[in-house]
């Protein structure tokens, strides 16, 4: 396929005599929504971090749109374009939804060495992709201290977007939200996919993950043991691979 | 709704200094009438003009955040300043006396930043450290004597006035006011300097240059403290070492009745500006006044409970 926008290939991290991930072979698509799922532990997070270059990985290879590369910092990734939203989202409470989106890459005039901000078209700027992922806030210009969770997840998604990322990684992102705000931040994760970035969803919520995920990967004690898309399995499945309880996790566990 | 309220209880504070300020004033007109009037505004306007280049420094530091507070402002004022006469002694050209002030609280500043973003002491620590060795080594310099010669030139700008407002009131403190409002409400750096101040750990993820910029504002801290030094050089006539005793504390009583938030990444300078007019102005009149100056100091110190518990209240009333 060609909308492959990332793949790994044997992808293996060790700490020390922990091994946390061995030979994790996993592509991501552009345009289609991946749920990563897994008890505590079972390395979804480790693989994140490696994929979003916090983590060199022990062994293994990353391709990018074909293109072997290797992260050694966050900054790294995000150049080629992997946006990271975290648990605890990266937002300046005191400072307006604009100036977060822009933070630390303001639109500036440059007048004698001075970068004065362009308020209004930065303005502007949120203000359409608001608009455009339908993230229900009127003034880009309120405080993000007001806004709510989900909220919070939108100008999140905004300052991933405004980065021209086209990969998002979204940890667990409706983990503290009520189920209004939970509808929401699943509509702008699909909303992401349908703008053609790949979206890698972790979450322990299976009934959010059946919402919204096209493509489902189970990681159990750092081995990827299974794949499934949406429409070939049942949350019934889903949770026995997870827990270890499914014939094909058993089989597995025992060969090795 | 948190910053309009945040911008509420700012003008909250304000409006209490105003009020206390009018207060004073009021007080004064009706008990001493005669103290009111252009001698007043000169002898207020060029105290303020030293405490409010310092107050200024501190309250950059403060704004940035990471427990930062620069204890050292008054003994870099005294020692840029005695620094600044020791060379002018030792054979310096006296054009160069500005800069030797100005380049000798760069410096202080500059060490200040070092010992925190480098060595990662406590700001707390580190400058109530470096204010010991500042002012003790003002002291050591000098043995206690002040250093006079400062030459004709500089008193004639030191001691200048215009319409009855000092002349290095307008020629240093409102430029520096001016452009420090200018920075943080316009720039990008203003920018960084409140995410900063907020949610470090956020600003570095953005890829905020964190150190790099509290390493620049505690250098300039130490600048303004020159600045400061040079003012009271060029105003008093002689380099005295202990011209910048107290002014830690008076900074710090600005800058948190100014509004900056010591936790950083609250507040603006417009607030520590009127709260040094009014600090000032009280100082003054209660002196006018002839109440004791040991009661003067109760009087700022109970001034700077109320308003922060005035504050206090109105964060809670959400």
């Amino acid at each position: 396929m060609n909308n492959d926008f990332l793949v790994a290939k044997g992808v293996t991290k060790r700490f020390g005599a922990l091994t946390a991930l061995s030979g994790i072979d996993l592509t991501i698509r552009s345009g289609e929504v991946l749920a990563l799922l897994g008890d505590n532990g079972a390395g979804k997070s480790t693989f994140i971090k490696v994929v979003s270059g916090a983590h060199p990985p022990s062994d293994g290879t990353i391709l990018i749109e074909g293109q072997p590369v290797s992260f050694n910092s966050p900054k790294d990734a995000a150049d080629a374009g992997i946006a990271t939203i975290f648990q605890e989202l990266a937002l300046s409470e005191n400072l307006s939804i604009s100036e977060n989106v822009f933070l630390g890459r303001e639109l500036t005039n440059t007048v004698l060495g001075v970068p004065f901000l362009r308020r209004n078209e930065m303005k502007q700027r949120v203000a359409g992709l608001l608009d455009e992922l339908d993230a229900d806030i009127s003034d880009a210009e309120a405080p993000v201290g007001s806004l709510s969770g989900g909220q919070r997840q939108a100008v999140a998604i905004c300052r991933a977007l405004n980065l021209n990322a086209r990969l998002v990684i979204m940890d667990e992102p409706t983990a503290a939200l009520a189920v209004a705000e939970t509808r929401k931040v699943l509509g702008l994760t699909r909303r992401l996919a349908e703008r053609g970035c790949a979206v890698v969803l972790i979450s322990h919520n299976i009934s959010d993950v059946f919402e919204v995920a096209d493509r489902m990967v189970v990681f159990r004690r750092g081995r990827k043991v299974a794949e499934r898309l949406r429409n070939e399995t049942t949350p019934e499945e889903i949770v026995a691979l997870i827990t270890g309880a499914h014939p094909d996790v058993r089989a597995l566990e025992k060969a090795s | 709704m948190n910053k309009v309220l945040r911008l509420d209880s700012r003008s909250v504070s304000l409006l209490i200094l105003v009020c206390l300020w009018v207060l004073v004033i009021a007080g004064l007109a009706i008990l001493k009438p005669a103290a009111l009037g252009g001698a007043m505004l000169t002898s207020v306007l060029q105290f303020s003009t030293i405490l409010a280049l310092v107050a200024l420094g501190q309250s950059l530091v403060i704004l940035a955040g990471g427990a930062g507070i620069d204890l050292s402002v008054g003994g870099a004022v005294s020692l840029s300043a005695i620094v600044a006469m020791l060379l002018l002694k030792a054979g310096m050209p006296s054009v160069l006396l500005p800069f030797a002030c100005m380049g000798a609280g760069l410096l202080l500043g500059l060490f200040n930043g070092y010992l925190v973003t480098r060595l990662r002491i406590l700001p707390l620590i580190a400058t109530l450290g470096t204010f010991f060795v500042f002012s003790g080594l003002a002291l050591a310099l000098t043995g206690g004597a002040a250093q006079s010669g400062v030459p004709q030139w500089m008193l004639s700008w030191g001691r200048g006035v215009w319409f009855s407002i000092p002349v290095p009131f307008l020629t240093a403190t409102i430029p520096v006011f001016v452009l420090a409002a200018v920075v943080l409400g316009y720039t990008a750096w203003g920018r960084w300097i409140y995410a900063m101040g907020h949610n470090e750990t956020s600003a570095r993820l953005v890829g905020i240059p964190v150190d790099r910029t509290r390493m620049i504002l505690y250098a300039l801290s130490g600048l303004l403290a020159g600045v400061a030094g040079l003012v009271s050089l060029a105003w008093l006539g002689s380099g005295r070492p202990n011209i910048g005793q107290n002014l830690e504390l008076e900074s710090l009583t600005a800058a948190m009745l100014g509004g900056i938030g010591i936790f950083g990444g609250r507040g603006g300078v417009g607030g520590v500006f009127a709260a040094v007019v009014l600090l000032i102005t009280l100082k003054t009149g209660l002196l006018q006044l002839n109440v004791n100056t040991v009661w003067q100091v109760g009087i700022v110190g109970a001034l700077l409970i109320v308003v922060l518990l005035a504050d206090r209240f109105y964060q809670n009333r959400r």
